[in-house]
């Protein structure tokens, strides 16, 4: 499955945006309201649509779209 | 500070500060989060908020009515806001991630007249936009020409309108600048300053944050709340300082990155903020030369001892904690270089300040016991008002003093100490959250039939919002719900007010009229015993 186009819909779920188009330089400042509280709201979202669990070190790794693209990618069934 | 009776905080904050010779010194160095950093100086500052003052003539705004700024940091920010209080027109902030419920309760209850934003947040303005009636501009801050006769593009109007501005004599009792606060109960109030405040808020940047013609001063603050316009606009622009504002989130490397190559001096920032760098490793600080730094303030809720002692040791810098609110427009009590720090307290009253430890009714309580913070009225940067809620304000004085909600203890020494507040507020990473707005917001969705909203210790954020949730026969607790009710409050309130835990329950506690007893669900969240509860209904 394509990680892409589900986290792209939660994306804009989550910060309210349906214009938002995921790149995977793409930073929390690239993106209005991404701020700590709101990627709380992400990361729960992403684990139950995806029904997954991020550690917490995984959580503090993300550096970009593209890092949390490839740990989903990693945790989903191949 | 005050020339010829002028008190209008944007002359002040730029044309007499070129006046003064400062015209070429740098008012502030603009950081975005990605790009190129750029120097604006006070002479810039001058002639983009003149253009805006010009630019709100033009549209015909008229002094004493209102502007919202609704934006990211921003260097428009700083030219709105300046330019509008030079046109006599009072500047309201909108914290940028307010959702659309909460931008109705402002813009609606203050009947604004204009907003200025960007493009990407036009989507949530127009989903209220007919529930507006006197909004009659939207000026937009990345388009390149105008939409229609009500949206319309910032850079135009900018570049059509004369960078010459002469400021109306203005004097200290004239409406400024507008910051609503949350209450336990009902909408949020529109707190209103008036231009004398900024006596208030150059004195306090001065003696307190040890401002000076020298120093390089960052206030990490949000211009949405009262910290980001008192102390990263007027107070420092008042006395000349260079800023440093940056563009970006937060980020421990980042922001280290910029006190060491930026050489800041002075920095304000927030409790919550200083408890995440707490948490990164240590060996992160090691690799930075923080020699320039003298003074380490903050505000926004109780600064704990722990971030303290990290702090001496981990920085070698002691933190300065210190307290006021939207309506006091200015710090009130702080510690402060000079004076001995007890860590956990919130130091001693500024010069002029007059608080006092009152029982309810008035009556004063003994040192080293609580009771509710109040302030001797009179001081410059006390709120004027709450915008069409006199009773309201009204109701804040009570035998001679301002009931400030929060309690407090003042010891032996003259020192006060933070206790809680004396209603249902929920401060949760230094910022104030109605539980009326969040419990508003989850009934608004068609599985809810009951909602309870309530603070409870947080070890990062002082305090975290828990929401109950009782749902209608025939729905069912899900993780999908509970997600859906998690969007639905950050996208309609803000993402501040979201929930950090949400329990399905079978009932919300209540009284036998109806009230929500937020003080049973604390208890209960808390384990402790619920007290009194004689008043519960069946």
């Amino acid at each position: 499955m394509g990680v892409i186009e589900p986290l792209t819909k939660i994306f804009r779920e989550v910060f309210d945006d349906e214009d938002i188009t995921l790149s995977g330089e793409m930073t929390a400042d690239d993106v209005d309201g991404w701020d700590s509280l709101s990627h709380v709201n992400l990361i729960v979202t992403i684990e139950t649509r995806f029904n997954i669990k991020f550690t917490q070190k995984e959580l503090l790794t993300f550096r970009n779209v593209g890092d949390l693209m490839d740990s989903i990618q990693s945790k989903l069934p191949s | 500070m005050i020339i010829s009776g002028q008190y209008n905080i944007g002359h002040i904050c730029t044309r007499q500060q070129c006046d003064k010779g400062l015209a070429d010194k740098v008012a502030f160095r603009w950081l975005p989060a990605s790009g190129e950093t750029s120097a604006i100086t006070f002479s810039d500052l001058d002639r983009h908020s003149n253009r805006f003052a010009n630019a709100l003539a033009n549209l015909g705004f008229a002094p004493g009515e209102i502007l919202f700024t609704f934006l990211p940091k921003c260097p428009e920010q700083f030219f709105a806001f300046l330019g509008t209080l030079k046109r006599q027109v009072i500047c309201g902030t909108l914290f940028s991630n307010f959702g659309d419920e909460a931008l109705l309760d402002r813009l609606g209850d203050s009947k604004a007249k204009g907003i200025v934003t960007k493009k990407s947040f036009l989507k949530k303005l127009g989903r209220i936009r007919d529930q507006l009636p006197h909004l009659k501009y939207i000026l937009v801050t990345d388009i390149g020409s105008h939409q229609s006769a009500e949206v319309l593009s910032y850079p135009v109007l900018m570049s059509e309108a004369s960078s010459e501005f002469t400021t109306p004599l203005t004097s200290p009792d004239t409406p400024s600048v507008l910051h609503y606060t949350s209450g336990s109960t009902g909408k949020p109030k529109g707190v209103l300053h008036v231009h004398g405040s900024i006596l208030m808020q150059y004195a306090t940047a001065r003696e307190v944050l040890r401002l000076g013609p020298d120093e390089v001063y960052w206030c990490t603050a949000d211009q949405g709340w009262v910290t980001g316009t008192s102390y990263g606009i007027i107070g420092p622009w008042s006395l000349g300082v260079t800023q440093i504002h940056y563009g970006g989130m937060y980020d421990a490397a980042k922001w280290f990155d910029i006190l060491q190559n930026e050489k800041v001096t002075i920095w304000y920032s927030a409790p919550t903020a200083l408890r995440m760098l707490m948490r990164e490793e240590s060996s992160l600080y090691k690799s930075y030369d923080l020699s320039h730094l003298k003074h380490i303030f903050c505000v926004g809720e109780p600064l704990n001892p722990e971030v303290i002692q990290w702090s001496r040791t981990v920085l070698k810098q002691e933190i300065y904690d210190t307290w006021f609110q939207t309506e006091t427009g200015a710090i009130m009590i702080a510690n402060r270089p000079g004076l001995e720090v007890r860590p956990g307290s919130m130091g001693k009253p500024v010069a002029t300040i007059e608080p006092a430890i009152l029982a309810d009714d008035g009556a004063p309580v003994p040192d080293g016991e609580q009771g509710n913070l109040c302030l001797k009225p009179g001081w410059p940067s006390m709120f004027a008002t709450y915008l069409n809620k006199e009773t309201a304000y009204r109701q804040k004085f009570s035998k001679g003093h301002y009931f400030t909600g929060d309690t407090a203890v003042k010891d032996h020494e003259g020192y006060y100490w933070f206790k809680g507040r004396s209603d249902d507020v929920i401060n949760t990473g230094g910022h104030l959250i109605s539980p009326f707005e969040v419990e508003s917001a989850l009934l608004e969705l068609e599985e809810v039939a009951e909602s309870g909203a309530i603070g409870v210790p947080d070890e990062l954020l002082f305090e975290k919002v828990v929401a109950f949730v009782h749902l209608h026969a025939g729905y069912s607790a899900s993780k999908e719900l509970e997600i859906k009710l998690r969007l639905h409050i950050s996208n309609r309130v803000s993402s501040i007010a979201t929930p950090q835990e949400l329990f399905f329950v079978d009932k919300v506690p209540k009284n036998k009229s109806g009230k929500i007893m937020r003080r049973v669900l604390k208890a209960r969240y808390l384990g402790q015993d619920e007290g009194d509860i004689s008043t519960l209904e069946d």
